[in-house]
């Protein structure tokens, strides 16, 4: 039997000191989360800092969005017109197209676009931070990493993962209109009226609120990822990863809930 | 040249001190049991093979770290139990060098040295650019403020990174191997810099390395004015302590006289 000094606690079991860290590390993504929201309020605060952020995210992840939201649409009308064809029903191809975008593929899309390019962009930024020092020396020099550096960011994603929503929902019945006119030779004001007309209060809360959840979730997992960094330029590339892959999956799940959520409330 | 700092506090008054220190970083204590006083005006040599725990001791020096056990004081307010809020404001009266500069990459030469000035807000654009000024001057490099830190070479940031630090005339300096990576003459021309500050301005400060000649050169050197050089001169040790650091531990704590006389093995072995 292995001598073990009376009253010293047992060894950590490797599922023990496994659980012990994930443990660690949710409290240390809440207490990150809760800081940045509370530092909203607090002075000073980094407006420069803020709208440079919103000019990186919101102009910077434009052209993708668009192009996300535009295909998307198209290929909507493309796969549903034949169906729809077949049961007379053609005329509700922009219903179609409009709801599954403003409820589901216009938010989730554009955040998995908004999450690929900038909760990478995020993470390894604050990574590169913290592994050359500079974090510290910014903490040395008088001044809260994640007032100035965290906060801005989440202000900004939650904003312009907004607006970047309300374009790629546009550019995707766009999209759809584009192929029901050119493929399909549809009628295009049918085409408007249909898709507009189903839009009401309840699904334009539901695509609304969804991009703000969203936001948040991007700039807190690029900054939490990069905050914790550790490692030089393999630990910043790891963080990046990491970062990246529990966005979008908290972006899906969550999408799920939310979903359920606002159905309870709102209604369908 | 920047102002001299450390006003606040009585000369001869400690304004460092450390009470049996202990931090573990997962496997064995990174500082076991150390502790160590500094007055003001007086500059503490921490030297130490790599992975002693030099660089350690001054981020607790300056609440970057906590330790596990024992106490950290700096300026009579006790560092290892204030809050990170409360900290801000005690290190805006500390400088600090880190060992690979840190210089912030996306800010020029001149944002980096304005970079405390700009949060503090107090001072005009024109006033902060004087300062800079002023504060690259003291340390040779004027031409350099529009650059980039990528443009420099690793002693020119050593030397910003110093201009950094003394931007708002700290009372405490704090130097993590500022000759590292450096060939022997821009290590002197640090070493130099450091002399000036300690000399002209009195500033208190802790200088982490494993070069014994640096620490020497501090013992054994000080300021000219007439020569703007760093002259042998028996007053410098007056103003520089050495603590030894091994595996954690500290060894050895004293004057640079007392270090060639000391009979522990390790130190005959590190002064060898």
């Amino acid at each position: 039997m292995a001598d073990r000094t009376l009253g010293a606690p047992p060894p950590d079991s490797a599922l023990s000191q496994a659980l012990k860290q994930w443990l660690f590390s949710f409290q240390e993504f809440w207490l990150l989360t809760a800081q940045a929201f509370r530092n909203i309020a607090a002075t000073p605060f980094y407006a420069a800092d803020t709208f440079l952020q919103m000019d990186s995210i919101g102009v910077g992840s434009l052209p993708i969005v668009v192009l996300t939201g535009f295909f998307t649409g198209a290929v909507m009308a493309l796969q549903l017109s034949a169906t729809l064809t077949e049961y007379g029903q053609i005329d509700r191809l922009g219903q179609l197209v409009s709801l599954s975008l403003v409820l589901e593929l216009g938010p989730v899309l554009s955040a998995l676009m908004i999450g690929a390019r900038n909760a990478s962009g995020m993470a390894s930024e604050l990574g590169s931070m913290v592994v050359t020092e500079q974090i510290d020396a910014m903490r040395a020099l008088g001044t809260d990493p994640v007032k100035k550096l965290v906060t801005p960011r989440l202000i900004a994603t939650i904003v312009m993962t907004f607006f970047l929503t309300l374009i790629a929902d546009m550019c995707g019945i766009v999209g759809g209109w584009v192929y029901a006119v050119m493929g399909i030779h549809m009628n295009g004001a049918l085409y408007w009226f249909s898709a507009f007309r189903i839009l009401d209060a309840s699904s334009m809360i539901q695509g609304l609120i969804k991009p703000l959840i969203f936001g948040g979730i991007i700039a807190t997992v690029g900054c939490y990822y990069g905050m914790k960094a550790r490692g030089g330029t393999q630990g910043v590339g790891r963080a990046t990863t990491q970062a990246v892959v529990l966005a979008s999956l908290l972006i899906i799940i969550s999408d799920f809930l939310l979903s359920r959520l606002l159905v309870g409330i709102l209604g369908t | 040249m920047p102002s001299a700092g450390g006003a606040a506090t009585p000369p001869g008054d400690i304004v460092v001190r450390l009470e049996h220190v202990v931090l573990s970083f997962g496997g064995g204590p990174v500082l076991d049991d150390v502790s160590l006083q500094v007055r003001r005006g007086e500059t503490k040599v921490l030297l130490g093979e790599s992975g002693a725990g030099k660089s350690v001791l001054m981020k607790l020096v300056l609440g970057l770290l906590r330790p596990d056990r024992g106490r950290v004081w700096v300026f009579d307010q006790e560092v290892s139990a204030m809050k990170e809020q409360a900290l801000y404001d005690l290190r805006r009266k500390i400088g600090m060098t880190f060992q690979e500069s840190a210089l912030f990459d996306s800010l020029s030469v001149r944002d980096n040295v304005a970079y405390r000035l700009e949060e503090d807000g107090v001072l005009t654009p024109e006033a902060m650019d004087e300062r800079v000024r002023t504060c690259l001057s003291f340390v040779n490099l004027d031409a350099v403020m529009d650059k980039m830190p990528a443009e420099l070479s690793g002693g020119m940031r050593h030397r910003v990174s110093i201009a950094r630090a003394l931007a708002t005339s700290p009372e405490i300096m704090l130097y993590d191997s500022p000759t590292g990576g450096l060939d022997p003459e821009t290590a002197t021309t640090i070493m130099d810099l450091i002399i000036k500050l300690r000399d002209c301005n009195h500033v208190t400060a802790l200088l982490a390395t494993h070069r014994l000649q640096d620490g020497y050169l501090l013992a054994t050197h000080a300021w000219d004015d007439a020569t703007q050089t760093a002259r042998w001169a028996a007053e410098g040790a007056r103003h520089t302590s050495f603590l030894l650091l091994r595996q954690g531990r500290a060894i050895f704590d004293g004057s640079a006289a007392e270090l060639r006389r000391d009979a522990d093995p390790y130190v005959r072995e590190f002064l060898s």
